[in-house]
């Protein structure tokens, strides 16, 4: 499917993995970003992936627990950047230059980089 | 079809299959209801055959592994819930295992069962930083196969074959009072929980994302999981089998890991004994890892990170800093001076509780056409699927009642 078919937002986007153009896993959709207003057309506009987007989707209580473990980052992920929505979301870039690697990458740098077959 | 890979990855079933539940429970069966609970174990296995079948079948067509698709099958809020009730299953199994690996390497060296546990977790982190994937599948479930010695010990002590064979008819034995029934219910409950741990259909999905399996691979997917746990569970079997044989006519009740390895001994010796203790040591230890990867792999993919041991420890950090976080907490629980036997009560008892829950979105993403295409499970697939999915939730509803009214199986 490309991202400009019609889409049925909940059931075919929230919650799917989101794959980079080099296949590295760099999140989930966890919220949607739309542009239109009454009575225009309304379009899909970013996938939001992050903490921050859980907001609503979650009890207050756990997303004050969320917000406590694990902050309330948003990244936004611009429709135009989607190559294909189906069992993921593949991305035509990297998942750096959307800055969707930034924990990942924080992790990373305290890794020891030796010893592994 | 690659026959050496699919003779290593039925081998690799075979020997993986037994974890500490497993034997703990078919050595307690055996000696408290004879042949009676065969049945059970059969019945058990069927079910993990099957959702090992699916779980591995939505890997290679989807090509993404089951708690990706969770997620979005039942959204944020109900995938948190099976997400949590999970990772405490599979944390308390984790350290249960932990826990039998040490007492068998202080069966074999005489040395403290803390410093074993603390050791063996060591080694076990050692070998998952240094080993991909496969080898770490194929190290530990091969040299799981000394528990053969479980199967040869059972046919050298010449058992009734005629009363034995009479075990994989399903009954209840006569003349049981209430108290005994309410126990042979309990461990009913306990054996299917057993075999069926959910970790184990999720460690074998993300296994087949992670050596990168395709359609063309769903032969070998259903003979692994057909033949391969077929095989491993009559290892479990022959444990009860012999226990049957050998304690219940002592009275013996097989409360220690180290009972069953004496199945062996008796026949066999100290060979035997040595060859038994092995088979449990590495079987365990490959219960322990695939426990703790099951935990990292969930976490993982649920919040959409780097995950799998193909890659580099440092390449998937996140996954690396999980597995890491899982094993201390494990080894941490096992350090509070807790029984392991009483772990791997409370492991069967916390998984039946959730197997529902967790195998549930594993029925449904493989019966879904828009996931799964012309593979999504058919008539037979289906029944079985929801057959089994009814048997786990009377399992579920009973475990707790029968639990408490037993006292674990004690009566």
């Amino acid at each position: 499917m490309s991202p400009d078919d019609p889409i049925k937002l909940v059931s075919q986007v929230l919650d799917l993995p989101l794959l980079d153009v080099g296949g590295n896993y760099c999140g989930i959709v966890d919220d949607i970003e739309l542009t239109g207003s009454a009575g225009k057309e309304t379009r899909l506009a970013a996938l939001l992936v992050g903490p921050g987007a859980y907001e609503g989707r979650l009890p207050a209580w756990a997303m004050w627990l969320v917000r406590k473990l694990a902050g309330d980052r948003i990244t936004r992920v611009p429709i135009g950047q989607v190559a294909s929505i189906n069992s993921a979301v593949k991305l035509k870039v990297s998942a750096d230059s959307l800055g969707l690697h930034k924990s990942e990458n924080a992790v990373r740098a305290v890794i020891p980089h030796v010893g592994a077959m | 079809m690659n026959p050496l890979e699919l003779t290593l990855g039925i081998m690799t079933a075979v020997g993986g299959f037994v974890d500490i539940s497993e034997l703990v429970f078919a050595a307690k069966a055996g000696s408290m209801f004879g042949y009676a609970l065969i049945w059970v174990f059969v019945v058990a296995t069927i079910g993990i055959m099957v959702f090992g079948e699916m779980s591995g079948r939505v890997a290679a067509v989807a090509k993404q592994p089951v708690f990706n698709l969770m997620r979005h099958r039942l959204g944020l809020k109900l995938g948190l819930v099976t997400l949590l009730a999970s990772l405490i299953a599979n944390l308390i199994t984790c350290a249960a295992e932990i826990g039998g690996v040490a007492f068998v390497l202080n069966y074999l060296t005489g040395a403290p069962y803390m410093l074993m546990a603390i050791a063996s977790t060591a080694v076990l982190m050692a070998s998952m930083w240094i080993l991909p994937f496969k080898w770490i599948e194929r190290t530990y479930g091969l040299l799981g196969l000394f528990m053969i010695v479980f199967l040869v010990a059972l046919v050298a002590i010449k058992p009734p074959w005629h009363q034995l064979a009479g075990g994989f008819v399903p009954h209840i034995p006569h003349g049981l009072s209430t108290k005994e029934l309410l126990i042979f219910a309990y461990y009913m409950v306990a054996i299917v929980s057993a075999v069926m741990f959910p970790y184990e259909a999720y460690f074998y999905s993300s296994g087949g994302i992670e050596e990168k399996w395709a359609p063309k691979d769903l032969p070998m997917n259903r003979i692994t999981c057909t033949v391969g746990f077929g095989l491993g569970s009559l290892l479990s079997i022959s444990i009860l089998a012999s226990s049957t044989q050998l304690f219940m006519p002592a009275n013996v009740g097989p409360e220690l890991l180290g009972s069953s390895a004496l199945e062996a001994a008796i026949p066999f010796g100290t060979t035997g004994l040595l060859l038994a203790l092995a088979g449990m040591l590495f079987a365990i230890s490959g219960a322990a890892i695939e426990t703790c990867m099951a935990n990292a792999y969930s976490l993982c993919q649920f919040f959409g990170w780097e995950w799998g041991r193909q890659r580099k420890p440092w390449q998937a950090p996140r996954f690396t800093v999980a597995w890491i976080g899982f094993f201390l907490l494990a080894l941490a629980i096992i350090l509070t001076g807790i029984d392991p036997m009483n772990l791997v009560e409370y492991a069967v008892l916390f998984s039946i509780l959730v197997l529902p829950l967790t195998y549930l979105p594993l029925l449904l993403l493989a019966g879904d056409p828009s996931y799964m295409g012309q593979y999504a499970n058919g008539p037979v697939g289906k029944t079985f699927g929801w057959l089994y999915f009814t048997i786990i939730t009377v399992a579920a509803i009973g475990a707790l009642p029968l639990y408490v009214i037993t006292s674990g199986g004690q009566g």
